[in-house]
């Protein structure tokens, strides 16, 4: 068995599918992995493939031809789901969509498939639940500023929600949890930075006090719930309790 | 009657929620539209929920009355003109001031406005007028609009509104023309259909006007909708879903609300239910909505003059799958689309993803499992491969047995207000609609 490293991110990976083809030892030999994690195993041979534009681009040209666009966009979302396999289903989904063509989204019952679509669902899910649940407060500067927590990396998909929402506004909205942030200037920019220092949010969260709106907002909130209809189990089906630590209304 | 102008903005804002949290619709789905520069917001033809309220209830929009001074005396209504409390009205100004704002940090996805009637229908119309097209105009918004149409409004002020609104929505309030007569002695069941048929022909009119120039300004685009109160007369089901149905036929509505009936001004006309709001019947009837708009069914075929209420411990679908055993089991390898649909515990996305599915290769049960079947109701109504999930009496009274089983927890659990599920047409409805080729591009190479 051949296990293949590859960096992080959707080109990462596509540049390790690559690479296990262009090693032509066979797909079942081999195994795709994300280097970041990985736990050293017995009786394996291990390259690490560096990430490259091409490799990437190539790969995705191939599965938008020869599958689908919607199969490339499908594989893109699984590439920012959180579990440590996605490389290798990213790779297996490959391998049998080469041979059956456009119809693989269909085929459902196939294992391959299955994990695609499971993962697609639950990254398409939290972006959708983030494009609902995110806040924004305005600063004293005027930017916009909100904070989330996601499992998956859907920071771009929400942030390309919010660019077209509001398209002459500066916003950022940041991920907690892997320290990145979209930044969005009223002249259209969205950029992503990553690697963002600990200290520096703690300083934008310290700024956001004293924004009128969210009084307003709470008491909306509040006064809009029918007392006869109490029923906490269902909003928090709704509404899962992971998201309220973000919520203006229930701070 | 006193209306408090100069109170602020926050009690009033709590005032005009307090009276308006009593209607129902909240939604923001129909129509999609893109972000465009020079303008704030968009929408998604799937809507989107901002936050859920204590009660579990979906807050998409912010739903406000514009004044809740109103002339006429309906006896349920918390705001008839006998009832004392305290009436104040928005300016246009403070309507667009919220709304924007509250956009601007992604705590709504729109504006709902309803309103009391103050001095009269027109009157209080073309308030609401001012409002919304400075809200289109003046701050540019590009986000959602529910607008509620007084019935009794001039035409031609309906027909202006009408363009600026996302959806309008009349409420038929109750099912029947006598008990309308009965507890609201201003309104009649003509005055309220009136502007239903308005908007009706004005819609229809817009789509061929559309076909012809794509630039057309939109006339109402997300549809109409209504509601109906459920308990606070005596109705029952078959007539409320029969009503429904019409609606839906006839003046092409896009949703039918039910809201289970509150009391909170007692009234001699007006029960005063024990157990608090009639919660089951109000879930039965929307399940039994949703059966008539995406799967096929009738109202006749739910519910009969002989058994015109539905089953407490049944959900409608299996209900009507038990009473009709001659059509199962249902194979799931060949059965068509439609009646796949009836099966009870496949939705429209399993059946559609079964239906995929099977054109390239054998299904077995555990597939169907991870498809979103709820093999727990359907095991009785479905073989794959010609078996069925576990061996089982296929006999109506047995399968009853089995299923209430199930059911009787969940139905004991929304009567008595501890759990309540907010129905969904699909099991995973939170999918993102699908991008476009841009999109997917831009997705790609990290441009988004």
């Amino acid at each position: 068995m051949t296990v293949f490293l590859c960096e992080n991110g959707f080109d990462g990976i596509l540049s390790g599918v690559y690479d296990v083809y262009a090693s032509r030892l066979g797909i079942d030999n081999c195994r795709l992995e994300l280097a970041d994690g990985y736990e050293p195993e017995l009786f394996c041979d291990v390259r690490e493939v560096p990430r490259e534009r091409e490799k990437a681009k190539k790969v995705a040209e191939t599965v938008r031809r020869r599958m689908s666009e919607e199969a490339c966009l499908r594989l893109y979302r699984a590439s920012l789901h959180k579990s440590p396999a996605r490389a290798d289903a990213i790779l297996r989904f490959i391998a049998l969509g080469l041979g059956c063509g456009s119809r693989i989204l269909r085929m459902l019952q196939e294992k391959a498939v299955y994990e695609i679509f499971r993962m697609d669902r639950a990254v398409a899910n939290e972006a959708h639940s983030l494009v609902e649940f995110a806040r924004f407060e305005r600063l004293r500067s005027g930017l916009y500023y909100g904070m989330i927590g996601p499992e998956n990396d859907v920071i771009e998909l929400v942030a390309g929600h919010f660019a077209d929402r509001f398209p002459d506004t500066d916003w950022l909205l940041c991920d907690e949890v892997r320290r990145k942030a979209a930044l969005h200037s009223h002249g259209g920019a969205l950029v992503i930075h990553a690697g963002i220092e600990k200290e520096r949010i703690e300083a934008l969260r310290a700024e956001k006090a004293g924004d009128p709106y969210t009084d307003l907002w709470k008491t909306f909130f509040r006064t809009i719930a029918i007392e006869e209809r109490r029923n906490p189990k269902c909003q928090q089906n709704m509404l899962p309790l992971r998201y309220r630590k973000y919520i203006t209304e229930f701070q | 009657m006193i209306i408090q102008e100069n109170l602020d903005l926050k009690r009033k804002l709590e005032i005009l929620t307090d009276a308006a949290k009593y209607d129902v619709a909240c939604t923001s789905s129909g129509v999609s539209r893109g972000g465009k520069r020079g303008y704030v917001g968009n929408t998604e033809a799937a809507g989107i929920c901002h936050s859920f309220s204590a009660d579990g209830r979906c807050i998409s929009l912010l739903k406000i009355l514009y004044t809740n001074q109103c002339i006429y005396d309906c006896k349920y209504c918390v705001n008839r003109v006998s009832n004392d409390v305290v009436r104040t009205a928005f300016t246009p100004e403070e309507v667009c001031t919220l709304t924007m704002e509250f956009y601007r940090r992604n705590y709504i996805e729109g504006l709902f406005l309803s309103s009391g009637i103050l001095y009269s229908a027109d009157h209080t119309m073309e308030q609401i007028y001012r409002a919304i097209r400075d809200l289109r105009t003046v701050h540019r918004f590009r986000g959602y609009i529910h607008v509620k149409a007084i019935p009794g409004t001039d035409p031609a002020l309906i027909e202006k509104i009408g363009y600026l609104a996302d959806r309008m929505s009349v409420n038929l309030e109750l099912p029947t023309a006598e008990s309308l007569k009965r507890l609201c002695p201003g309104k009649s069941r003509e005055k309220i259909l009136l502007p239903m048929r308005g908007i009706q022909c004005g819609i229809a009119a817009n789509r061929n006007e559309l076909a012809v120039y794509r630039n057309a300004p939109r006339f109402v685009p997300a549809g109409q909708s209504t509601q109906m109160i459920v308990g606070a007369t005596p109705e029952n089901d078959f007539q409320m879903i029969r009503t429904a149905e019409a609606l839906y036929r006839n003046f092409d509505l896009k949703r039918v609300f039910y809201s289970a009936y509150i009391p909170t001004v007692p009234d001699k006309e007006l029960p005063a239910p024990a157990g608090g709001p009639p919660l089951l019947r109000e879930h039965r009837l929307y399940q039994a909505d949703w059966l008539l708009r995406f799967y096929g069914f009738e109202a006749d075929e739910l519910l009969s003059a002989e058994r015109p209420n539905f089953n407490v411990l049944l959900d409608p679908k299996c209900d009507w799958a038990v009473r009709h055993l001659e059509r199962f089991p249902v194979e799931a390898m060949t059965a068509e689309y439609d009646t796949l649909l009836r099966v009870p515990g496949l939705g429209v996305r399993s059946a559609r993803r079964i239906v995929a599915a099977r054109r390239h290769g054998k299904l077995d049960f555990a597939d169907l499992k991870r498809f979103g079947v709820v093999l727990k109701r359907a095991a009785y109504f479905l073989t794959c491969g010609g078996r069925t999930y576990f061996p089982f009496r296929f006999e109506e009274n047995f399968i009853t047995d089995c299923l209430i089983g199930d059911e009787r927890r969940n139905a004991w659990e929304i009567s008595h207000g501890t759990a309540f599920r907010q129905l969904s047409l699909f099991d995973d409805m939170k999918l993102e609609a699908e991008p476009d080729r841009t999109d997917a591009k831009k997705a790609l190479f990290g441009e988004l």
